[in-house]
């Protein structure tokens, strides 16, 4: 019945073949990157909100 | 080592604090109002200011621009500082973005209920007002930038790579969406006409909740978590995958908002296959919020601020998954259009967004005080109140969704709709209507207790303009060739950055739009389909400033549900005058895409003057004020010469005479269908614009081939 609602389209399949490969190839180029990453560095990364370099630290008020 | 002392800039951090505190009380207030009516529609005291249709678009935007905008700004102005070890770029900026940012939420509180709307969701304001946000957004984006480029950290915490996606997505797709063609001060016609309209919308509106509710929110998450359990995020390598896997698939998924619509079917089969994809970078950092707190869950049972944010991620965590469910086309064919998709709206916007915001609330309130929270029993008492708010609010609208979605499917032993009358599937939700105004209201209170926490607070307390703080001068050090890693190099140029996180969320957006515009087969024309006449178009009009597609939909889908329910499905060539596109989303009514012809024009006069006189139990609101009002037909010829310019086949030189005539013959023909039915109504009423229109929904492809090219 859809085919009959949506009239043939030329070439548009296209797009459905270039977003999926664009879409393997950007996450696993992205997964391999991210494992390249460094301990050292991802715990500075990771540690960087927990200095807010402020003179008296606010950071530690009791909430009672 | 250059040791250099300067002041992170709390007042500006307070004011949007404030803000938020304000504007979610009232955004919430009209949401409780708007839930009320939908059981009890007398509740607007027949004031056509506060009647659903109006005040159901000024929730929508009170809750997602003005309380959590006001919450993201709060957020991100505290946190950047923090994050850049640097003040604000600049703090004409900073106010400049407050004030503006207030001025636009009050015109939008001034105009929608006065019924100027666009009618595109999330996005209804009117052109002046559009402007307005852009360049508010703009001093927004140039203060982030500046504040990046002065900062005093060498690298960019993913919380600010976050910042940075909203702010450059949200101008392209605020941009994109608001292409309209003024005709007059208050109105404006959508430069884009039926499907391509409903397309890039959609793909607007989808991407304003990725965009505003959730990619700042995450920024928010990955800041404001570790620093109230005082320990680094779980996976820092995790929060990179989420970060570019996120911005870069959330961008396809628009389309599954127009699952079965006359949207071209390989469009609607991206926005599903991508939609599923986001499962994995969404829990991906919901985990890692989860995860980070791992042996200091003693932390959560004492601290209100890690309770919210505990239950915000976990309602992050559902949303995520019951988005991407809902968007498979078999689970969407029962949930569209229902109160389901209210349903899954509140538990991300209650759950999400509004715990993260009261959480941040929380945290920052007793350190821009210098003191300690002034009751966090009370704050406890919000929480669980919030909970159980959430709970009775979202399960009775699930509830309502399903029984709606089932009824409408429903077909006898004979082959017949078990239920002919739409009215049935809406009578037997009211009482859950009736539950959701229950759990609102809990929720409400909840906000109220917090309200009066921040002021003892803030009385307790001792504000503190600026605080204070000391970091090395940022040093240019040259890297050694060839050394430096990519992601470094990348997070610690900006514009790099930047360029690179705008080609992943173009991409997306580019392949699945260009091809709407660009290939004329996706919109197949019908030579009957012709444009609407002046009286059409001005009922049409009024038709939008009552936010009447809050209701009622116009895109029959292609079931066998509907098309007994409604007649002949949907298709895209019979919107390709639709400036904008009226499909809607939700149906508290039925469709009307074929309604014209349905019943005579005093049916639809007394159904509108009231709604129960005709349909016993109904929960429309009353529109006696069409009966009376005048047509505004000196507006016409503005309007006509507007839709010519965006396309619309009007002959030169039609407005400024042969329109009016038009107008006044087809008012003669409504008023003497009117008085078939024993109706007496002058011709110069709104009511009959009205009626012309509705009379002319769906009449033109009824005798017509289908496709005709």
């Amino acid at each position: 019945m859809e085919e009959k609602i949506i009239c043939s389209m030329n070439g548009v399949g296209i797009y459905g073949v270039i977003s999926i490969c664009i879409f393997v190839a950007f996450f696993t180029g992205m997964l391999l990157w991210a494992g390249t990453k460094k301990k050292g560095y991802l715990d500075r990364m990771g540690s960087l909100p927990l200095d807010s370099g402020e003179i008296k630290s606010n950071d530690q008020l009791n909430p009672e | 080592m250059n040791i250099e002392t300067f002041k992170y800039d709390n007042r500006i951090v307070r004011a949007f604090a404030i803000a938020t505190v304000i504007w979610g009380i009232v955004g919430m207030l009209v949401g409780l109002l708007a839930a009320v009516e939908l059981f009890y529609p007398g509740a607007n005291l027949n004031f056509q200011f506060i009647t659903f249709g109006r005040i159901r678009p000024l929730h929508t935007n009170a809750v997602i621009f003005a309380f959590v905008g006001n919450g993201m700004f709060m957020g991100i102005y505290y946190s950047l500082q923090r994050l850049c070890k640097a003040r604000m770029f600049s703090d004409f900026l900073s106010w400049f973005n407050f004030w503006g940012w207030q001025s636009i939420i009050v015109a939008a509180a001034i105009t929608l209920p006065m019924g100027f709307t666009t009618s595109k969701e999330y996005a209804e304001l009117e052109w002046p007002i559009k402007i307005a946000i852009a360049i508010v957004w703009v001093a927004f984006a140039v203060n982030l930038f500046g504040t990046i480029a002065k900062r005093r950290e060498k690298h960019m915490y993913v919380a600010i790579w976050f910042y940075i996606s909203t702010a450059i997505t949200i101008t392209v797709l605020h941009v994109t969406n608001s292409m309209t063609m003024p005709a007059g001060w208050f109105k404006s016609y959508s430069m884009y006409a039926g499907v391509q309209d409903a397309l890039v919308q959609w793909w607007y509106g989808h991407n304003a909740v990725a965009f505003f509710l959730t990619t700042p929110y995450l920024g928010l998450m990955y800041y404001f978590l570790p620093k109230a359990a005082n320990r680094p995020i779980f996976s820092y390598r995790l929060s990179i995958i989420h970060f570019w896997a996120l911005v870069f698939l959330y961008i396809w998924a628009g389309p599954h908002h127009l699952l079965y619509s006359a949207l071209p079917d390989w469009a609607q089969s991206l926005g599903m296959v991508f939609s599923l994809m986001l499962i994995a970078p969404s829990w991906g950092g919901m985990l890692n919020g989860l995860l980070t707190l791992r042996g200091a869950w003693d932390k959560v049972r004492q601290d209100p601020v890690l309770k919210f944010m505990v239950a915000a991620v976990t309602a992050y965590g559902m949303a995520t998954i019951e988005g991407p469910l809902m968007s498979i086309k078999t689970v969407n064919s029962l949930s569209h259009y229902t109160d389901w998709t209210i349903a899954h709206a509140h538990g991300g916007a209650l759950g999400w967004n509004g715990f993260l915001t009261f959480s941040v609330l929380y945290y920052v309130f007793p350190r821009l005080y210098k003191t300690s929270l002034w009751s966090t029993k009370l704050a406890n008492y919000h929480f669980w109140l919030g909970l159980l708010g959430i709970i009775f609010y979202i399960v009775p609208i699930y509830v309502a969704g399903i029984t709606e979605g089932l009824m409408w499917k429903q077909f006898n032993k004979d082959g017949f709709l078990q239920y002919p009358n739409f009215l049935e599937s809406i009578i037997q939700v009211v009482p859950m209507f009736r539950l959701r105004s229950i759990g609102g209201t809990l929720y409400l209170i909840g906000v109220f207790m917090m309200a009066y926490n921040l002021y003892r607070t803030a009385k307790a307390g001792q504000f503190e303009p600026d605080t204070e703080a000391q970091a090395p001068a940022l040093e240019k050090v040259e890297a050694p060739h060839g050394k430096l890693a990519f992601h470094r190099l990348l997070e610690g140029k900006p514009l790099f950055f930047t360029a690179l996180a705008v080609v992943a969320i173009l991409v997306g957006g580019m392949v699945e739009i260009i091809p709407i515009f660009l290939i004329k087969e996706n919109v197949p024309t019908i030579a009957n389909v012709k444009p609407y006449t002046p009286l059409q178009v001005l009922g049409r009009d009024i038709y939008i400033r009552e936010g009447c597609l809050g209701c009622h939909s116009q895109m029959i889908r292609p079931f066998r549900s509907e098309t007994e329910r409604y007649g002949e499905y949907s298709k895209a060539g019979e919107y390709v005058y639709d400036h904008p596109f009226l499909w809607g989303s939700e149906r508290k009514g039925p469709d009307l895409a074929r309604e014209g012809g349905r019943y005579p024009a005093a049916w639809h006069f007394n159904h509108l003057d009231d709604p129960r006189s005709t349909s016993p139990g109904s929960i429309m609101p009353r529109y006696s004020w069409l009966l009376t009002q005048k047509l505004d037909r000196e507006s016409l010829p503005a309007r006509l010469a507007a839709l010519r310019r965006v396309g619309v086949p009007y002959p030169d030189g039609f407005e400024n005479g042969p329109a009016q005539k038009d107008l006044d013959a087809e008012a003669a023909k409504i008023v003497a269908d009117l008085k078939q039915g024993a109706v007496t109504c002058e011709p110069d009423r709104e009511i009959v614009a009205l009626i012309a229109y509705l009379q002319r929904l769906g009449t033109d492809i009824r005798s017509a081939p289908v496709a005709a090219q």
